[in-house]
């Protein structure tokens, strides 16, 4: 199986391209259109369209991924952002997509993430670990509860249980091409072949992942911002 | 085929995209003798019992049976088989010879792989058209925790990877595919071109 070079696409929740730095600071890019159109063309071996939320949201994620079904691509996708329960009730009448990727429901959202398993199967879920590391230690975003906090060994039976792969998106490198923390794969407890590393991430970085038999990189900016191709990454 | 579960929407785009026309088929009188598509992403419990209500399951055995063109992608391929193990086990269409199976050791297939199809390697009985072309390489798109075991038989064409998956199968007018050619780039679209 091929070591995948995907792309992230932020969308904020009036359905543009945005672009984050540092997990902090984000500005328009442009029509999501355009955007998914440019990726399809550079034949991105995926790309996963995200949602960025921080804290408790009344956002309903169908509305917006729903605006996304009359894009003509053919290129695998993947989105996330706020999805519930009665969000899958109508994106799975006809997914334009083929997994999900899931945050604040690492944490707390058993229901949501077994109908996915049980509707889409388990190769569908995926799961978001934004993180930074203090003192060595990892620490996991929450959306919901808008911080940091640690895995306990429970959690990441579980996360190994349910989730088919996980993306760690660096924090403090996203938005930058000063290259992804690799000392974060020493503090996972998650098979490696399974995971996905973003953020900050560069050509060097792109190399080291094959290496290590990482499942992939996600580029977070700069095939859009760039004008990257996943040929040109690789060179 | 839309019973209400499965990508219908990336599958139209892939036709459309191939310049080829298509509308939805939700039962058995809007059926006509074009090729049918039956989608993915879906399970295989969910599909078929919508397949059995709707009457559409005998439709399209009869259909296959006067040698329509019948295309299975991914969980359509799948139910094309007799028996599928997803949902505690779940009687299939049957016009392929084989069972449908977890991935063993509870793990999925995701990823892209390598294609190669050379139509003048394929046995003679499979439904190509003459004047499509001959050659395909190119890679394609795996994302799925079961797979296809099917019998041999000599008027099957099968192509497996190098895990074992069965990747594809041909077997006169009908066409399985476990990757999804809908979301396989332009490897898909010439895919499409050729067999239809």
């Amino acid at each position: 199986m091929s070591f995948r070079v995907g792309s992230t696409l932020l969308l904020s929740k009036d359905c543009f391209a945005l672009q984050s730095y540092n997990f902090n600071t984000k500005r328009i890019l442009g029509s999501v259109e355009n955007a998914l159109h440019f990726l399809d063309e550079y034949e991105v071996d995926e790309i996963h369209v995200i949602v960025p939320l921080k804290g408790k949201s009344n956002f309903i994620s169908s509305e917006v991924f729903s605006k996304l079904i009359n894009i003509p691509i053919s290129t695998p996708v993947t989105i996330g952002g706020g999805i519930q329960l009665k969000d899958l009730k109508i994106l799975l009448k006809d997914p334009f997509f083929e997994r999900i990727v899931f945050n604040s429901a690492i944490f707390d959202g058993d229901e949501v993430l077994n109908t996915v398993a049980l509707l889409m199967g388990r190769q569908a879920l995926i799961a978001c670990m934004p993180f930074i590391i203090d003192n060595h230690k990892l620490l996991v975003y929450n959306s919901r509860l808008n911080k940091f906090i640690s895995i306990s060994q429970d959690l990441w039976r579980k996360i190994n249980k349910i989730f088919n792969e996980i993306i760690l998106l660096d924090a403090n490198a996203e938005g930058t091409k000063r290259g992804f923390n690799f000392n974060a794969l020493d503090l996972i407890q998650f098979p490696i072949d399974r995971t996905l590393i973003s953020g900050g991430i560069t050509n060097q970085d792109i190399l080291n992942a094959r290496k290590l038999g990482l499942a992939g990189v996600t580029i977070d900016n700069w095939v859009l911002h760039s004008e990257s191709s996943v040929k040109g990454v690789y060179k | 085929m839309d019973v209400g579960l499965g990508n219908f929407c990336s599958i139209e785009h892939w036709l459309n995209k191939s310049g080829l026309l298509s509308r939805r088929v939700s039962k058995v009188a809007d059926f006509s003798d074009d090729a049918i598509i039956i989608p993915g992403v879906a399970s295989a419990g969910e599909f078929m019992q919508r397949l059995n209500q709707s009457g559409m399951d005998k439709e399209i055995i009869k259909r296959a049976k006067s040698r329509q063109k019948i295309i299975g992608i991914c969980l359509g391929f799948q139910i094309l088989t007799n028996f599928s193990d997803e949902d505690g086990g779940v009687k299939c269409l049957g016009l392929l010879n084989g069972q449908t199976k977890y991935l063993r050791g509870a793990k999925t297939n995701n990823g892209w792989y390598p294609f190669n199809l050379d139509t003048r390697k394929i046995i003679n009985n499979v439904h190509i058209p003459l004047h499509n072309k001959k050659k395909i390489k190119g890679r394609v798109f795996f994302n799925h925790e079961l797979r296809v075991d099917l019998e041999n038989s000599k008027d099957l064409h099968t192509s497996n990877l190098s895990n074992g998956i069965t990747s594809f199968a041909f077997k006169e007018n009908i066409f399985g595919f476990q990757f999804h050619p809908e979301k396989s780039q332009s490897t898909g679209r010439e895919l499409l071109r050729l067999i239809i």
